[in-house]
């Protein structure tokens, strides 16, 4: 768990920021209805197939779409489960700081030992 | 530090050290020490840039093994309080080697990660120091925020019922 705290967490900003743009909001919007390919994603918004890729990608790489990898389509997917953790941001950051309060408390208890080491 | 900008998510932690204020301070400032526990196990963290005042920069870097090899990433900001052995507040945000704020540009439009800030509060009694930790999110006036909410407000409806794969 703590091994993967700070991917966790650079993974959980990358998805803040996914989130804080309007096209990329309605295409999870839309994946929530059903998975869909770009073309079909592409189609309500006055964006060029490269521009809505590069919005995929962003989401994809945020963790919230997850790609299928048959045939040429590779439909996008909504990942509910990412965006469930989101939805906890402060939970999340409460684990993390417990974990590095109970290293912080083993450092100062070192430095205590080491500190009577010393005057023994 | 007015909250009324604020949203709240916040995480609020208080803590007990068997030690004098003084330990507990050092620490938050000092850069050895801070890199012993801010890390998670395996990770290493390195500071940067570290200007102790108000105003200061600060910049560490954080190297995590992942199954696909090493990642490093960038953590900047700024010192907002410092009183020596009572009260330490930053600011955060993921950001380049340079302290820039990272940006996840999709159409031309560059958008800064969001900035978060931590405040630390000590106050020692006989040789104890009582330690609060709050980590306040996202600022309620910032573009990240107002999407966040939007979006919520949004999918909420679309996700009931949707299984949560």
């Amino acid at each position: 768990m703590s091994l993967t705290t700070a991917i966790d967490d650079h993974r959980l900003d990358a998805t803040f920021s996914a989130l804080a743009n309007a096209t990329r909001r309605a295409i999870l919007t839309r994946l929530a209805e059903g998975d869909a390919t770009v073309n079909e994603l592409a189609d309500p918004f006055d964006l060029t197939l490269p521009a809505i890729s590069k919005h995929i990608k962003v989401l994809e790489q945020a963790g919230l779409v997850v790609r299928g990898h048959r045939a040429q389509y590779r439909p996008c997917a909504l990942n509910a489960a990412a965006l469930v953790e989101v939805s906890s941001w402060a939970e999340h950051h409460r684990r993390t700081w417990q974990e590095r309060f109970d290293r912080m408390d083993d450092r100062i208890k070192q430095r205590a030992n080491r500190g009577r080491d010393r005057t023994r | 530090m007015s909250d009324a900008t604020r949203t709240d998510e916040a995480v609020v932690m208080e803590r007990q050290f068997d030690a004098p204020a003084d330990v507990v301070w050092q620490m938050w400032i000092d850069p050895d020490e801070f890199s012993s526990w801010y890390g998670p196990n395996g990770a290493s963290v390195y500071v940067v840039t570290w200007e102790l005042r108000v105003g200061g920069a600060r910049l560490v870097r954080m190297t995590v093994p992942t199954p696909r090899g090493e990642t490093t990433m960038w953590f900047a900001g700024e010192f907002l309080d410092v009183v020596e052995n009572r009260r330490l507040a930053y600011t955060e945000y993921v950001s380049d080697e340079n302290g820039n704020p990272a940006s996840t540009s999709a159409s031309g439009m560059p958008k800064p990660h969001p900035t978060t800030e931590v405040r630390v509060a000590l106050s020692e009694v006989n040789g104890r120091t009582t330690m609060v930790m709050t980590h306040v999110g996202i600022p309620a006036d910032s573009p990240g925020a107002a999407g966040w909410t939007v979006a919520f407000d949004k999918l909420a409806t679309h996700l009931r019922g949707h299984p949560a794969s």
